[in-house]
C-alpha cells in the first residue's frame, strides 16, 4: 500500500466518522464542528486527487464562511438543554426516509450507469486553477452567469424580506459624525469681564432672592 | 547544502521524507517565537517612546530579555478551566490559532532560494488558513462559558469575515496582474525596480489590504475583540498561563505574516528598489542586491507601522468598523478590480 | 469648495497622517521616566511616611501619654496604656501603631503637644506579615533615634509655616 493510499484511507475514515458525528452528536455545536471536520477531510481528499483549487476553495467558502455563520447562529441559541429540542419522530421520519431513498437511488444510478463517473479525470497540464477557470469562463459561461444572477436575486430577496426600516430605531451616521468640525458645535463668545462692584451689589441683595420664599423664612435670615 | 540534505533524506523513501518535512517544520517553528519575543519587546519600547517613557529596561541589557521572562512566567502559571467550560474545546482553541498562524509559513518564500514548499495555489492556501483561523477564536469564546469571551468572539468573528472579503478582493487584483496564484511567480512578476512593483497599479488595493490586514489580526485601532474598557480582554478572557501565551504568539505571528504578504504581493518582495544595486559588489557578492535583506527592511517598516498606528489612534467603534469594511473597502476594491481587469484585457487585446 | 476639501481630507487620510506625525515626533523627544530605585524624585518636608517617637536631647522620651493621638486617630490605629513611672512622671507602658490600619493622615502628629509622635519621610519599608507591620513602642523609639537628624531638619525647615 502506497503512502497516498494510506492517507486516502485515513482521511476517508475520519470523513465517515465525522459525518456520522454530525447526525449523532447530542449538542448542536458539536455536530456543527463535526461538519467542519468533514469538510476539512473532504478537502484533503480532493487535494489528494490533484484538485487543490477545489479543495482550498471548499475550505475557504464552506469552512471559513458558511460554517462560521452556522456556528454563529447555533451559539446564539439556548442550547443548554439539548434534550428539549428533540424533534417529533412521527412528523420528521417520513420525509427523511423519502429523501434518503431518493438520494440513495440517485447515487446508485450514477454509479451503475454513469459511464464517465468511473474514470478519473486526467490532471491538466497547465495547472488545476487555470483549467478550472477556462472551463468555467469559456465552456460554461452561460450557466455560470445564470447561477450568479440566481444567487444575486436570492440575496436581494433575503435583504428585502428582512431589512425593514424601524421608525423607532435611532442610528448613527459615522460619515456625518466625522464631518463635524468644532465650529459646528461650539460658539466662542467674547464677553467683557464683570466688575467687582456689580458682584458686591449682588451679594448684598442676594438675601432678597433667598428670602423671597412664600413663608418669608429665607435660609440667610 | 540544502539540496544535498534533501537528496540524502529522499534516499530513505517515505520515512526520509517525513523526517525531512519534520526538520523543515522545526526550521519555522523555532525562530518564529524568538522573533515574536523581540517584536513584543520592540512594541513596548516603541509605544513607550511615543509616550515619553522607556518601556522595559531591566531584564537583560536594555531589557532585551523581558519577553522571555514573561514567557517563563506564563509557562509556570496554572491553567484554569472555568466552571462548566467545555474543557476540550477550551484547550484546543489556542492550539488551533497557533497552528493556522504557523502553517502559513510553509508556503511563504523569504528570498529567491529560501522557501519550504512551492505549491501552485500558495496564495489560496494562505487565504484558506486565515479563514480557518477564525475557529480558534470562536471556539475559545464559546467554550469559556463567559459573556465577555463570547461577545469578544462574536465581534472578532464578524470583523474577520467582513475584512476577509476586502482582503480577498485585493488579492484578486494581484492575481489579475500576475495570472498566477503562486507567491514566487508574483514576486518575479515585479522584477525591475521600484516602478514595476504592484503598489502603483494597485494603490487603493494596497491600502485596503494593509488596513484590512490590521483588522484581520485584531490589532489597534480595530481591536474590538479585546476592547479592554468594555470586554476586559475579549475572547481570551478566561485563558491564562500558556493557553493565553499561545493566543498572544499567534496574534504576533499573524502580524508578521500580514507584513510579509504585503511586501511580497505589492512591494516586490526581496527585490531591490533600484536594479543597479544588483551590480554593486565584489567577488560575486552583492550585499545591496535582491535578497533576504530587502525583504527584512520592507517587512520591518510594516511591523513598525503596526506599533506606530497602535500608539496613535483610538479604538474604532464597532459600527464604524463594520461600515468601513462593508461600505468603504469592499466597494472600493470591487471598483478597482473591475478597472484592473479591463486594463489587463485591453492591453492584451490592443497593447 | 468646503465639501471638496472635506472629501480629499477624508480619502487622503489627512487627519490620520497628522496624528501619525505627532506620535513620530514624540518618539524623539526626551523622556520623563525616573528610574526609581536609582533615581528618586524630591520629597516634601511634609511628607507623611513611617511613624516615629522622638526624644529630647537629653535622651528622655517626649511622650507624656496624653492620649490625644489615640483619640484623634480616625483609623483607630494607635493603642496606648499608661502608668506612673518611679520618678512620678506620667509615661506610656505601651504605645503601638498598627501600620496596616494607618491611613497616614498625620492627625496624630498635629495633635501631639510635645512633638513626640511624628511621621517621617520614609516610605520604603515593608513587612512580610501582619505582625511585622504592628509597630511597638520600642520600634517607634528606635525609628525616632535613627532618623532624628532628618526629622529635626524637616521640622525646622517647615516651622515658619506651622
Amino acid at each position: 500500500m502506497s503512502f497516498l493510499a494510506l492517507l486516502f484511507y485515513i482521511f476517508s475514515a475520519i470523513l465517515l466518522a465525522s459525518a456520522l458525528g454530525v447526525i449523532a452528536a447530542r449538542h448542536p455545536v458539536h455536530s456543527a464542528l463535526s461538519l467542519v471536520l468533514a469538510f476539512f477531510t473532504m478537502a484533503a481528499l480532493w487535494i489528494l486527487l490533484g484538485a487543490e483549487f477545489l479543495g482550498l476553495a471548499l475550505i475557504i467558502i464552506y469552512v471559513g464562511a458558511v460554517m462560521v455563520f452556522f456556528l454563529f447562529v447555533i451559539m446564539m441559541l439556548d442550547t443548554r438543554h439539548p434534550e428539549k429540542i428533540k424533534a417529533n419522530w412521527r412528523v420528521t421520519l417520513p420525509p427523511l426516509v423519502l429523501i434518503g431513498i431518493i438520494m440513495f437511488a440517485e447515487l446508485a444510478m450514477l454509479i451503475m450507469h454513469g459511464s464517465h463517473a468511473r474514470e478519473a479525470m486526467p490532471v491538466p497540464e497547465a495547472g488545476n486553477t487555470l483549467a478550472l477557470g477556462q472551463a468555467m469562463f469559456d465552456r460554461y459561461i452561460y450557466s455560470l452567469e445564470v447561477v450568479a444572477i440566481l444567487l444575486l436575486s436570492a440575496m436581494v430577496a433575503a435583504i428585502a424580506l428582512t431589512h425593514r426600516k424601524n421608525p423607532l430605531a435611532k442610528r448613527q451616521d459615522p460619515s456625518k459624525q466625522m464631518a463635524v468640525k468644532a465650529e459646528d458645535r461650539l460658539r466662542l463668545v467674547k464677553m467683557t469681564a464683570e466688575r467687582e462692584e456689580d458682584n458686591e451689589s449682588d451679594v448684598s441683595s442676594g438675601n432678597v432672592s433667598l428670602g423671597n420664599k412664600p413663608d418669608g423664612k429665607g435660609i440667610s435670615s | 547544502m540544502i539540496d544535498a540534505m534533501a537528496h540524502f533524506f529522499a534516499e530513505w523513501g517515505t520515512l526520509g521524507m517525513l523526517v525531512w518535512t519534520l526538520l523543515k517544520i522545526i526550521c519555522i517553528a523555532l525562530p518564529l517565537p524568538i522573533i515574536v519575543a523581540f517584536y513584543v519587546y520592540a512594541e513596548r519600547r516603541v509605544i513607550g517612546a511615543t509616550q515619553w517613557r522607556y518601556g522595559p529596561t531591566r531584564v537583560g541589557p536594555y531589557g532585551l530579555l523581558q519577553s522571555f521572562a514573561d514567557l517563563l512566567k506564563m509557562l509556570f502559571k496554572e491553567i484554569i478551566w472555568p466552571q462548566r467550560a467545555n474543557k476540550g474545546l477550551f484547550t484546543i482553541a489556542p492550539v488551533l490559532v497557533v497552528i493556522t498562524a504557523m502553517a502559513s509559513w510553509a508556503v511563504i518564500p523569504v528570498s529567491d532560494k529560501l522557501w519550504l514548499t512551492d505549491i501552485d495555489a500558495s496564495l489560496l492556501y494562505i487565504m484558506m488558513l486565515s479563514s480557518v483561523g477564525v475557529y480558534g477564536i470562536i471556539l475559545a469564546g464559546w467554550s469559556a462559558n463567559s459573556r465577555y469571551a463570547f461577545l469578544g468572539a462574536m465581534r472578532s468573528t464578524a470583523q474577520l469575515i467582513s475584512y476577509e472579503l476586502a482582503m480577498g478582493f485585493a488579492l484578486v487584483g494581484v492575481v489579475l496582474l500576475t495570472h498566477s496564484l503562486n507567491l514566487l511567480e508574483i514576486v518575479h512578476h515585479q522584477e525591475g525596480g521600484i516602478l514595476s512593483w504592484h503598489v502603483w497599479p494597485l494603490l487603493p488595493l494596497f491600502f485596503v489590504y494593509w488596513f484590512a490586514g490590521i483588522a484581520e489580526t485584531n490589532r489597534h485601532p480595530f481591536d474590538m475583540a479585546e476592547g479592554e474598557s468594555e470586554l476586559v480582554a475579549g475572547f481570551h478572557v478566561e485563558h491564562g498561563g500558556i493557553t493565553f501565551a499561545l493566543f498572544f504568539l499567534a496574534e504576533y505571528i499573524n502580524m508578521i505574516i500580514i507584513s510579509v504578504l504585503i511586501v511580497i504581493l505589492f512591494l516586490g518582495g526581496w527585490m531591490a528598489p533600484f536594479p543597479f544595486l544588483n551590480e554593486i559588489g565584489f567577488l560575486g557578492i552583492t550585499p545591496l542586491g535582491d535578497g533576504f535583506l530587502w525583504l527584512v527592511v520592507k517587512v520591518v517598516f510594516f511591523l513598525f507601522a503596526y506599533l506606530w498606528i497602535r500608539a496613535t489612534f483610538p479604538r474604532y467603534r464597532y459600527d464604524q468598523i463594520m461600515r468601513l469594511g462593508w461600505k468603504v473597502f469592499i466597494p472600493l476594491t470591487l471598483f478597482w478590480v473591475v478597472i484592473v481587469a479591463v486594463a489587463t484585457q485591453w492591453s492584451r487585446m490592443f497593447g | 469648495m468646503e465639501r471638496a476639501k472635506q472629501f480629499f481630507k477624508t480619502w487622503l487620510l489627512w487627519d490620520m497622517i497628522t496624528g501619525l506625525r505627532l506620535t513620530l515626533r514624540r518618539m524623539f523627544e526626551p523622556r520623563t521616566t525616573v528610574f526609581y530605585p536609582e533615581e528618586k524624585t524630591p520629597k516634601s518636608r511634609r511628607f507623611r511616611g513611617m511613624h516615629a517617637l522622638r526624644r529630647y536631647e537629653n535622651g528622655e522620651e517626649r511622650c507624656i501619654a496624653c492620649k490625644l493621638c489615640e483619640a484623634v486617630c480616625p483609623a483607630l490605629a494607635i493603642t496606648i496604656d499608661i502608668a506612673e513611672r518611679e520618678d512620678g512622671t506620667r509615661r506610656t507602658t505601651r504605645y503601638e501603631v498598627d501600620m496596616s490600619k494607618c491611613i497616614y493622615c498625620g492627625m496624630c502628629e498635629e495633635s501631639c503637644p510635645v512633638d513626640s509622635i511624628v511621621l517621617t519621610n520614609i516610605h520604603e519599608y515593608h513587612g512580610e506579615s501582619h505582625q511585622d507591620l504592628y509597630f511597638t513602642k520600642e520600634m517607634l523609639l528606635a525609628v525616632g533615634d535613627r532618623y532624628e537628624r532628618q526629622i529635626a531638619h524637616d521640622r525646622a525647615g517647615d516651622a515658619a509655616y506651622r
